[in-house]
């Protein structure tokens, strides 16, 4: 099969985001993802993108304070919105609660899951402050990583939830 | 000179690697930007066999943002075939692109480079490729046929390789047995799928005749002489760089990519060419595990004791062409397991059929000797109606044999398996569980419980490979290292192997800061591989769980030249006899009198800018080179004896389970693991490795299958129909550790990287067959999906 | 895996959103959620012309008591009807159906319009609907229309909704009489889609005077299962009665069984899945009595 509109004129939108509390301004064609916005035009290199169709959560980033996957959103969709990517969440010298606990649990090995996990954890810590282990593993049942067998990552998350409330 | 000190080794320091990643800060390959990259898109076939008619790009060249293109004609123009990875029985021509003939659904037939990648995808559709499809060799056993389609004329046959191996007299084993047993067991084709896919950037300046690859690639040292060879292009001319690696295990390169991008780059007059697969196409044409057909068949005396064992075994290599007969070389290494079995005859079939290259995948071929080896001593158990951990616990090699070189002259240098074994039960309440059984199957419960014991030989020797080329080639192990006191004290450490997460840059500081006396804060190690200043061999890679195999003997032997002059130098400017002298916070000092010393900044200042301070015969700098080699590897003897990989490591696992009878779904209740992997650098690398490679073993036993179908489809090519197992599926694994070092590493230290994929699958099915006794179900292929289980029981109580 | 060119728009009314739709040449396909629909997008499998995104269309998303039924917007997404209370004091079958839908990335954009106007035959919501005797609006060119959610699923993929038309509204009848309920799917992996689900209903006041039972996943649609369903109103038990209670779930599951395997179904529908559904429907049946009786 073939696109009947590959030799139209590109469809372009001028879209304003707020990512980590900064504006960007920029035109993207309408057909540009979240995720590749993000990491192409404002280099948050942070979105990680592992599969482009929605399973594994690599490219997880909250919109106005909910996760989503930017792999199957339009950069146009977050038009007017407020995205965080984990370069919003804390930078080396000053961690949040949960990069810290990821950190002192060893939640990660190969580090590529690791953003997408972090902002499906601020998620679910946000509606359920002190999940239960089934819960944390529920809640990141839709971030896949490869490396650690989870063990890691539910102990952190739930090693961090005390310090993440209020 | 003393001992070296044990501050930072054994702890379990948190890795620095996690305090970049856990902030989004990783390089990975798709992060790296260069000004004006263009991007590639590859068409791929849409046929398992086919030959190619014609390829016409036109269109797609006219289309937006197309720069230039290239077909399976234009690769073989400018481009030599790829040199196989490993010596093959049978040198195949194959290219960077498909030419003349698709092997397989997915293989890439022309690429496309644009100014972006969606422009890149567009201009594919314009392309027409004319097909003549061919029938495809599907099923292995059916492709060894004499009528079976060929994958490759020029060979006559599909079979790569064909051998038998009597490593000692079979025959006169089974004519004294009392009882002997034969069984057929299957694998299907699974994948360690690393979540970062595979890619490269390429830049290839004509003008100045170099070459700069950065990549992925967790073989940078296989990987640069089949692009030189293939580009024609002397090594001196090629630079290698590897970013962050977002996983690796084993499937994690593929040449072809890397010369596609370079030729592009060089038609495009030198600008940086990216290429990513995405994930169908990392699905689809990467790299599986071969599926494969084994039949054991083992002799018993009276009292359970396996006298001899003959193994016949199929790999579906599908269309690899570079490394072909991988899987059946690693499991000479594990092929009798953890036991004392005197003699064996292996029959081994290496197969082409037209479906993806097979390749290395954690554990490449131990996962399937395992699975056969430990699914038969359940069988065998309830042949002799022996309980099956007796069975095991007889035939193992026992701590006193070590050294121990089996019949096929593996060597396993250190463990105890039954003291694994003996850990094992407590760990999951064995006893508890034998109690909750009985009340389970009463109310009409299904749980059940599963062990399996898993040698784990790491570090590859690769001499083996004679054995299946018959010609002497690459040979030994290897890594190298470099390790630098810079300008200003603060000490740099490069590694061949930089790992795609096992934390090297820790466990390298770790080794590093002990050796120089150091905290671990004053060394650096480099996440990055770069050819121009990182000592590589042939051997540099990211594979066959060889860090504690070779890459921690290149480590010291580098920091310790550097060590040794450092210590030269302080006792020439201190005046102190060399005896005297110890490394130690940071400084070189005086034993018995610490204020006499020279901080490492003071020696590297005379050893690099106050020059005729130094010894006069002295040679300026503090740098330390050192490619290490374990001296134990060798070649086959006479009889086709070799250690095809250098350290055992060891796991026991168990694992309860519970079936739903119902739906056929299978719940895991408790894991536990022993693990022996010798001395431990840093329990957190270890345990998470162990817990990680264990869900890789879940997966297959439960989840994961590349099926295709008769005709070659390739049935799962995303992310929905391959299922990786999640957080939900994954228990939390129980982990108990032995400490056997082996005698013939630097540290006692032995591979960790794949003792949890080896046993899991065959842990699992014995625990579902345990569960489903009273059914008397038994099962030979995998994943135990729920259908499939459903179906053993349909058929169980319909045969009652 | 980049999506192909398409024409995209952002109305902010359903009318405008109507005669975009109308307009539009070639395909035009409606953007809700986008969960089902980007991903075939990306994977080139779907190539619409224009893409008419209905998130900033006003008055999509609510969730209403409107006396006897409640109302739920077609854009409400389906994370904030799982954290509705209203729809947890209402309707409970529905935020248990919910919250197994994919995973919260999900869920924080997927819309319940959007999965039932998707389609997929083994979606959660389109069998928890058809058990709840859902009414879906729908508005077209033609003026708006209530669909009885039993008539919206004709195939796989395929609903009653016409070229032109937009899912608006699912109205959800208050059921005075409904006692209990429960939903079962089983799935290879949490959050996949499922092989086989199953959604019973109950209703009665003292004892059981009838049920909706619904069954998906080897038949086209989520289908009713009427002799299971007759079985339970025939049935009488009484809320405290056990024993009958557990003969009914028996019953169940065999009447279960024939039903599911008289269901027109899939040419991918095998035996295993066939069984699976009917085991569910027992289990749900099961489950909701267990329910009851702990009222």
């Amino acid at each position: 099969m073939e696109s009947p509109l590959t030799d139209a004129p590109t469809d372009t939108r001028t879209i304003s985001v707020t990512v980590n509390g900064t504006r960007w301004q920029g035109e993207v064609e309408v057909r540009k993802t979240l995720a590749d916005f993000l990491r192409e035009d404002g280099g948050f290199t942070g979105v990680h993108v592992g599969c482009e169709h929605g399973v594994c959560g690599a490219c997880s980033v909250l919109m106005d304070g909910e996760v989503v996957r930017s792999c199957i959103l339009f950069a146009v969709q977050a038009d007017g919105h407020e995205i965080t990517t984990v370069e919003g969440l804390g930078n080396e010298d000053e961690l949040s609660p949960l990069q810290q606990a990821f950190v002192d649990h060893h939640a990660l090995q190969c580090g590529f899951c690791t953003p997408g996990m972090l902002l499906a954890a601020v998620d679910l810590l946000k509606h359920c402050p002190d999940p239960s282990e089934a819960q944390v593993r529920e809640a990141l049942s839709g971030n896949l990583c490869m490396c650690t067998g989870y063990a890691g990552i539910i102990r952190a998350v739930r090693a961090a939830a005390p310090r993440m409330k209020g | 000179m003393e001992a070296s000190s044990t501050q930072w080794k054994g702890r379990a320091v948190p890795l620095r690697e996690d305090l970049r990643f856990s902030t989004g800060r990783g390089t990975y390959i798709d992060d790296m930007k260069f000004p004006d990259t263009l991007h590639v898109a590859l068409l791929r076939s849409v046929h398992a066999h086919a030959r190619i008619r014609e390829v016409d790009i036109s269109e797609a060249l006219a289309m937006p943002g197309v720069v230039c293109g290239l077909t399976g004609e234009d690769a073989a123009r400018m481009s030599e075939p790829l040199r196989s990875l490993i010596p093959i029985p049978v040198q195949l021509d194959a290219y960077c692109l498909a030419y003349g003939k698709v092997t397989h659904v997915g293989e890439p037939v022309a690429a496309i480079l644009a100014t972006s990648r969606y422009l890149a995808e567009d201009a594919l559709e314009k392309i027409r490729v004319e097909y003549e499809p061919l029938p495809a060799a599907v099923d292995p056993e059916a492709a060894m046929e004499p009528d079976a389609p060929l994958l490759f004329e020029s060979m006559g046959t599909n079979v790569m390789w064909q051998d038998r191996f009597d490593y000692g007299d079979v025959d006169e084993a089974f004519g004294r047995a009392a009882r002997v047993l034969k069984k057929r067991f299957y694998i299907q084709r699974y994948s360690s799928t690393a979540l970062e896919t595979f890619g490269c950037t390429a830049v290839y300046d004509d003008r100045r005749e170099q070459l700069t690859i950065w990549s992925n690639d967790q073989r940078p040292g296989q990987a640069m002489p089949i692009v030189a060879h293939s580009l024609g292009l002397t090594h001196s001319r090629i630079r290698f760089v590897t970013p962050d690696v977002g996983g690796g295990f084993g499937n994690k390169r593929k040449a072809h990519y890397l010369i596609i991008a370079a030729l592009l780059s060089r038609l495009s007059g030198g600008k940086p060419v990216h290429y990513l697969e995405d994930r169908r196409e990392n699905l689809m044409a990467l790299i599986h595990a071969c599926n494969g057909v084994m039949d054991l068949e083992a002799a018993l005396d009276e009292d359970g004791h396996i006298l001899g064992l003959k193994v016949r075994d199929i790999a579906d290599e599908g269309a690899n062409v570079l490394n072909p007969t991988v899987h059946s070389i690693l499991k000479l290494g594990n092929l009798t397991n953890c036991y004392r079995i005197p003699v064996v005859r292996y029959e081994v079939n290496s197969v082409m059929t037209n479906k993806c290259p097979s390749g290395a995948n954690r554990g490449i071929g131990k996962p399937f000797m395992c699975l056969a080896m430990e699914r038969m001593m359940d069988h065998l158990g309830r042949e002799l109606d022996m309980d099956p951990i007796e069975l095991r616990r007889r035939n193992l090699v026992p701590p006193e044999a070590m050294p121990y070189t089996g019949p096929s002259g593996a060597l396993i240098d250190s463990g105890d398996f039954a003291g694994t074994l003996d850990k094992l039960l407590p760990l999951i309440d064995y006893q508890e569980f034998l109690r909750e059984q009985q009340e389970a199957r009463a109310q009409g419960r299904y749980i059940g419980i599963g062990i399996a014991i898993g040698l784990e030989p790491s570090t590859s020797n690769a001499s083996a490979y004679m054995l299946s080329s018959g010609r002497r080639s690459a040979s030994g192990a290897a890594e190298a290292a470099m390790v630098r006191v810079e300008h200003d004290g603060s000490i740099l450490v490069l590694l061949g192997d930089v790992g795609s997460g096992q934390g090297h840059e820790t466990a390298a500081a770790q080794i590093v800061a002990d050796e120089l006396g150091v905290a671990m804060d004053g060394v650096r190690v480099s996440p990055f591989f770069d050819s121009l200043v990182t000592p590589w061999l042939y051997a540099t890679g990211n594979y066959s769980n060889k860090f504690a195999g070779t890459d921690v003997g290149a480590i010291l032997g580098a920091a310790r030249k550097v060590r040794d002059k450092l210590l030269e130098l302080a006792a020439y400017l201190l005046e102190e006899p060399l005896d005297n002298l110890e490394l130690a916070e940071g400084c070189v000092r005086a034993r018995n009198r610490h204020v006499h010393r020279k901080t490492l900044a003071e020696l590297a200042f005379v050893a690099y800018r106050d020059l005729l301070s130094l010894p006069p015969d002295m040679e300026p700098g503090l740098e330390g080179r050192f490619y290490y080699r374990p001296d134990i590897a060798n070649v086959p003897d006479e009889n086709r004896r070799v250690r095809n990989q250098l350290f055992a490591s060891n796991a026991a696992h168990g694992v309860i389970v519970e079936v739903d009878p119902g739906t056929g779904g299978v719940t895991i209740l408790k894991y536990g693991v022993v693990h022996d992997c010798g001395t431990v650098l840093n329990p957190s690398i270890v345990e998470g490795l162990v817990q990680g490679a264990t869900a890789h073993g879940i997966g297959a036993a439960l989840f994961e299958e590349f099926d295709y179908d008769a005709e070659g489809n390739l049935k799962a090519t995303t992310f929905v129909d391959y299922l990786k197992p999640t957080a939900v599926e994954i228990p939390d694994v129980r982990m108990d550790h032995l400490v056997t070092p082996s005698p013939y590493t630097p540290l006692g230290m032995k591979g960790v990287g794949e003792g949890g994929a080896i046993p899991a699958p065959a842990a699992i099915c014995n625990a579902v067959e345990n569960a489903l006794a009273p059914l008397g179900c038994t099962f030979d292929h995998l994943p135990l999906t729920p259908e499939r289980v459903w179906t053993e029981i349909e058929k169980a109580r319909a045969s009652k | 895996m980049k999506p192909p060119r398409f024409r995209y728009h952002t109305p902010r009314s359903l009318s405008e959103a109507l005669d975009l739709l109308r307009e539009s040449p070639g395909d035009a396909r409606v953007l809700a959620g986008g969960q089902s629909l980007v991903p075939l997008l990306n994977l080139r499998l779907a190539y619409p012309d224009v893409l008419v995104d209905l998130n900033q269309v006003e008055g999509l998303s609510h969730i209403r008591d409107e006396g006897g039924r409640l109302s739920i917007g077609a854009m409400t997404r389906q994370r904030e009807a799982e954290f509705s209370e209203l729809l947890a004091q209402r309707c409970p079958l529905l935020i248990e159906a919910l919250a197994q839908v994919g995973h919260p990335a999900i869920r924080n954009r997927g819309t319940i319009g959007g999965s039932l106007a998707h389609a997929d035959p083994v979606a959660e919501l389109p069998c928890v609907m058809t058990a709840l005797d859902a009414e879906l609006v729908a508005t077209g060119p033609g003026g708006q229309r209530v669909i009885a959610a039993g008539e919206f699923f004709l195939a796989p993929y395929e609903t009653a909704l016409s070229p032109g038309e937009i899912l608006v509204e699912v109205r959800v009848p208050s059921a005075p009489t409904a006692v209990a309920a429960s939903f079962m799917e089983f799935s290879r992996r949490h959050g996949d889609f499922a092989l086989a689900e199953a959604a019973a209903v109950l209703e009665g006041d003292g004892t059981l005077t009838g049920a909706r039972v619904v069954a998906a996943g080897p038949a086209w649609t989520p289908s009713r299962l009427e002799q299971v369903e007759q079985l339970v109103a025939a049935s009488g038990v009484g809320r405290t009665d056990s024993a009958a209670q557990r003969d009914l779930v028996e019953a169940a599951g065999r009447a279960a069984e024939d039903a599911v395997a008289a269901l027109p179904s899939h040419a991918d529908a095998t035996p295993y899945q066939r069984r699976l559904a009917a085991v569910l429907v027992k289990r749900a049946v099961a489950q909701a009595l267990e329910r009851w009786s702990r009222h």
